[in-house]
């Protein structure tokens, strides 16, 4: 049992591709029950950060904690994915990544929380509370009449939709996602946002993005990185202020 | 009408296939056909039973496995050695005579009793599989990777069964056995022989059965999501390479399942049947059939073993290499979904094409007309 | 002592004929994401024009000459292996990149094809072709003989190696080759024509095939089947030193080839089957991907 108010802790992380040093000395916590966001140029090692946290990277050095709510802490570093995902750590991909010959709603079934052993596969169905949960997510992020098609046929937007759906089934703990607004127009970006603020309340949300606005709407708390390291932290109108941040990264376009 | 066609097509199409296969025995009852048909038809049944195997690892895991037939000959060699010490009475055959042994070995005792014998033919390859696919799979070796590995495996278990001629018979296999219910050769032994086929058609409306229940369940869809996406499926939550070690082994066990048929009806089992290009032969069935339907699998074994049946005597020996491997290829290159593929998706489309084409030309003709 | 130098000695022939034809196989999967069953089947053609030449030869030129068609045969096979393999890629494999598992499919419909060719033409009888007069025979140091036709392969997949070597890391085309295997679509844009890239690739590859074909004619008799016989081996060459770099596909053809050839030595041929194969699982363990990958950020290919 913990009281702990960080959700996750990120100790001293680094990771090395064949003498690259694609993250130095990383360190930083996620608070339980917010919306944070990791920013920053190309290159500069967001999205091999979720992997790390997500166990398909493995680090050079360091290690993460996670401190799930009324559990046992545990760390996830050297913990499989499968095993990560679970625990209650989903995440979204950058590319879309749905089961594009399967329908969106076994896609969600799929993705349920728990009903992961062979048996139950074979021999389970999905309770009728379930399948409402199902259609309150697909309600949410707009495709319960899209339910009975392939997510192969669905357009770039809807395929992300899918994937953040079938996260918030899930029903995690923490949730992180890679450009979940890529590809969207302004008025799906906003609902994006908006959707986000209110899962906030059920579990933690981790974010890369690029669209300033989006990080202004939304964000509690960012991080800047920067060629593999932490540039700055704090709020949003902090993050903005900053000289450094503005000749790295703002001032290259990122606001608009 | 149409909805009913669409939704049961494949069930449909499988209880023909079984109606038609269970009134053979009586057309040759009734003297319109001979034997050796019935015979061989009973070894399609065997094959229709592999190849469901092989549609469930492939068609729908998008494993390849170029070593199939390996567990197939395991489970043959199981039954016939079994129903070889049924026909020496239990004494120590001729080939292990010659190759020096004096009494029955102890890897060949289990066979002298029936029971076990038919546990042995699902046992041993489960474990082959179990042990093998567990330590692959595990270390999440995929794609063309596995496939190499799964066709050295069948290449090193080959030449072992050739190297234990003492318990194996090398080369020439296990020969001279009858079925497991007497012999069935010659008019006199007509029921049994029916009997036989009657078993053999039940297995395979059983595996069939077990088949379409399995992929109609989320299991199936899991198959295909792990085809699909299959780190996906691991950030789903949940542990693929026990899902592929589960459906490798169960793959095994009925390819194992169809080789104690396959013995029964041909009265001998060689190593030829463990072999690489056997192997590849039943994803063939698998392929020209159509993939990832269950109902292809067993269209493909029946029509390519047929086509061979007819075609390969003779002068048409060499020309039916060329059309098999033709075929093979064009299948692959333009039909993925083969004949069940074929006639579900792409031909519908081509008529709904045509049709098309058809209502513009008539609209540019009736706007022709009018100008 | 002796006999481990001569089994060494043999363990690196057969390493040297394994590397020839893992050459292409590791180069067209690296460059194409293609597995080509077919393979096996250049090195089939390879030496049987290594027998055809012998018999053209033979029939034309008068005896003091004929031992040159050895060396007439290395270009020969190069040739046609050369020519099927772009008709080849012409035809089939163009139309199933990225299809890993497709392709190895598709060949192996090809390599029926081609198998059956053979038997019709040749017949299903191996054929024979007699080392050149200065092939036969060997060199004996201190107990230990070294057979010149074997002396003579390794040199000449050496040369190949070095040849193959100068292609990928020296001369524009290799140069445009890797770029094409790092990234299809960015070196598309740079202007390199990939496709022709992709048919020279593929057709080099089977070339050495060919070659390959030539030394395996020296060592026994041929029939239909002689390229499956090597080709299992190379394979298994291309797994274990992964794709892409030339530097894998040696390594993981000289432990396949001394492996087998060690154990095979010390206990049997069939032995040393299952325990190469062994050693190659309990490698994957620790690297799925072979001794060297290229590495990539996307999530399923």
């Amino acid at each position: 049992m913990t009281s702990n108010e960080n959700v996750l802790e990120i100790k001293n992380i680094s990771v090395c591709f064949d003498g690259f040093y694609a993250l130095t000395d990383v360190r930083t916590n996620v608070k339980r029950h917010t919306i944070h966001f990791f920013i920053g140029p190309n290159g500069a090692g967001k999205t091999t950060l979720l992997d790390i946290i997500c166990a398909k990277t493995k680090p050079t050095a360091g290690n993460i904690m996670y401190y799930p709510e009324g559990r046992e802490p545990m760390r996830l570093t050297g913990m499989k994915e499968y095993k990560i995902v679970r625990e209650g750590i989903g995440r979204k991909f950058q590319v879309p990544s749905v089961f594009v010959n399967l329908t969106v709603l076994d896609n969600m079934i799929l993705s349920l929380k728990g009903h992961k052993g062979i048996m139950d596969s074979i021999f389970g169905k999905p309770s009728e509370e379930e399948l409402k949960s199902i259609d309150e997510v697909l309600e949410k992020v707009g495709l319960l009449d899209k339910k009975d098609v392939r997510a192969g046929s669905l357009a770039h937007g809807q395929k992300q939709w899918l994937e953040i759906g079938m996260q918030l089934v899930q029903k995690p703990e923490i949730i992180m996602l890679d450009e979940p607004a890529a590809g969207m127009g302004k008025p799906e970006t906003f609902r994006t946002g908006e959707i986000l603020k209110k899962i906030k309340d059920e579990c933690t949300v981790i974010v890369i993005e690029h669209d300033m606005d989006f990080v202004k709407q939304a964000a509690d708390t960012v991080t800047v990185l920067h060629e593999g390291k932490i540039l700055m932290e704090g709020d949003i109108n902090d993050v903005l202020a900053d000289k450094t941040v503005q000749s790295v990264y703002l001032g290259r376009g990122g606001e608009k | 009408m149409n909805k009913l066609i669409k939704k049961q097509g494949s069930n449909i199409c499988f209880g023909v296939i079984a109606v038609v296969l269970a009134v053979m025995p009586l057309l040759y009852s009734a003297g319109l056909m001979n034997s050796s048909t019935v015979l061989f038809l009973g070894k399609c049944t065997a094959f229709a039973i592999a190849a469901m195997g092989i549609d469930l690892i492939w068609g729908y895991t998008g494993i390849l496995s170029l070593g199939h037939g390996l567990y197939f000959a395991l489970g043959g060699y199981a039954m016939a050695m079994y129903l070889k010490l049924q026909s020496t009475g239990g004494k120590i055959t001729d080939f292990m005579h010659t190759g020096g042994l004096t009494e029955l070995p102890l890897a060949w005792k289990p066979f002298l009793n029936l029971p076990l014998s038919l546990i042995m033919v699902i046992v041993v390859p489960a474990a082959v599989s179990g042990v093998i696919g567990y330590f692959i799979f595990k270390s999440r070796v995929k794609g063309v990777y596995f496939s190499i590995i799964s066709q050295a495996l069948t290449w090193a278990a080959y030449s072992i069964f050739i190297a234990l001629s003492p318990y194996t018979n090398g080369n020439v296999g296990i020969t001279e056995i009858k079925s497991i219910f007497g012999s069935i050769k010659g008019e006199s032994n007509k029921s049994r022989m029916f009997l036989l086929f009657y078993v053999a058609l039940a297995v395979m409306i059983g595996v069939y059965a077990l088949c379409k229940f399995l992929v109609g369940r989320k299991f199936g869809k899991l198959l295909i999501a792990i085809r699909d996406g299959e780190n996906r499926t691991y950030f789903s939550g949940y542990k693929v390479s026990s899902y592929k070690t589960f459906v490798y082994v169960l793959s095994a066990v009925i390819a194992a399942v169809a080789g104690a048929v396959f013995v029964n009806f041909n009265g001998s089992i060689t190593p030829s049947q463990m072999t690489i290009s056997y192997s590849i032969t039943m994803v063939i069935w698998v392929a020209i059939g159509g993939r990832g339907t269950i109902i292809g699998a067993v269209i493909g074994a029946f029509l390519i073993n047929l086509c061979e049946y007819n075609l390969s005597s003779g002068a048409m020996v060499e020309i039916w290499q060329y059309i098999i491997g033709a075929v093979f290829c064009i299948t692959i290159l333009f039909f993925k979904g083969g004949i069940v593929g074929f006639v579900k998706d792409q031909l519908p489309e081509m008529i709904a094409s045509r049709k098309n084409k058809k209502a513009k030309t008539e609209k540019a003709s009736a706007e022709k007309v009018k100008a | 002592m002796a006999q481990f130098i001569s089994t060494l000695f043999n363990g690196l022939s057969l390493s040297s004929i394994i590397l020839l034809t893992s050459i292409g196989l590791a180069v067209t999967f690296g460059l194409m994401r293609v597995i080509n069953m077919a393979h096996g089947e250049f090195v089939m053609i390879g030496a049987y024009m290594t027998y055809v030449t012998q018999q053209i030869f033979a029939a034309v030129f008068p005896e003091s000459v004929r031992d040159i068609y050895y060396i007439v045969s290395i270009p020969v096979a190069f040739g046609t292996a050369f020519l099927l393999g772009s008709l080849l890629e012409r035809f089939v494999i163009q139309r199933l990149y990225g299809r890993e598992i497709d392709s190895l499919l598709a060949t192996w419909g090809i390599s029926l094809i081609l198998q059956q060719a053979a038997r019709s033409i040749f017949g299903t009888q191996g054929v024979n072709v007699t080392a050149p007069s200065f092939l036969q025979g060997g060199v004996t140091v201190g107990g230990c003989t070294f057979s010149y036709n074997r002396i003579f392969i390794m040199f000449m997949v050496l040369l190949c190696l070095f040849i193959v070597w100068i292609i990928m890391y020296k001369s524009n085309f290799g140069k445009q080759m890797r770029a094409v295997m790092q990234n299809r679509p960015m070196a598309q844009c740079m202007g390199i024509n990939s496709r022709k890239v992709d048919n020279i690739t593929f057709a080099l590859g089977s070339g050495l095939a060919g070659i390959a074909g030539c030394s395996v004619a020296l060592l026994g008799s041929i029939d239909s089947t002689v390229g499956q016989s090597y080709i299992v081996n190379s394979f298994m060459a291309v797994v274990l030193g992964g794709v892409g770099k030339l530097a894998g596909t040696v390594l993981g053809s000289t432990i396949i080839g001394s492996a087998s050839i060690f154990t095979e030595n010390y206990t049997s041929s069939t032995i040393a089957k299952a325990i190469v194969l062994l050693i190659v699982i309990v490698f994957l363990q620790k690297r799925p991907q072979g001794l060297f990958v290229i590495k990539s950020r996307s999530l399923d290919e």
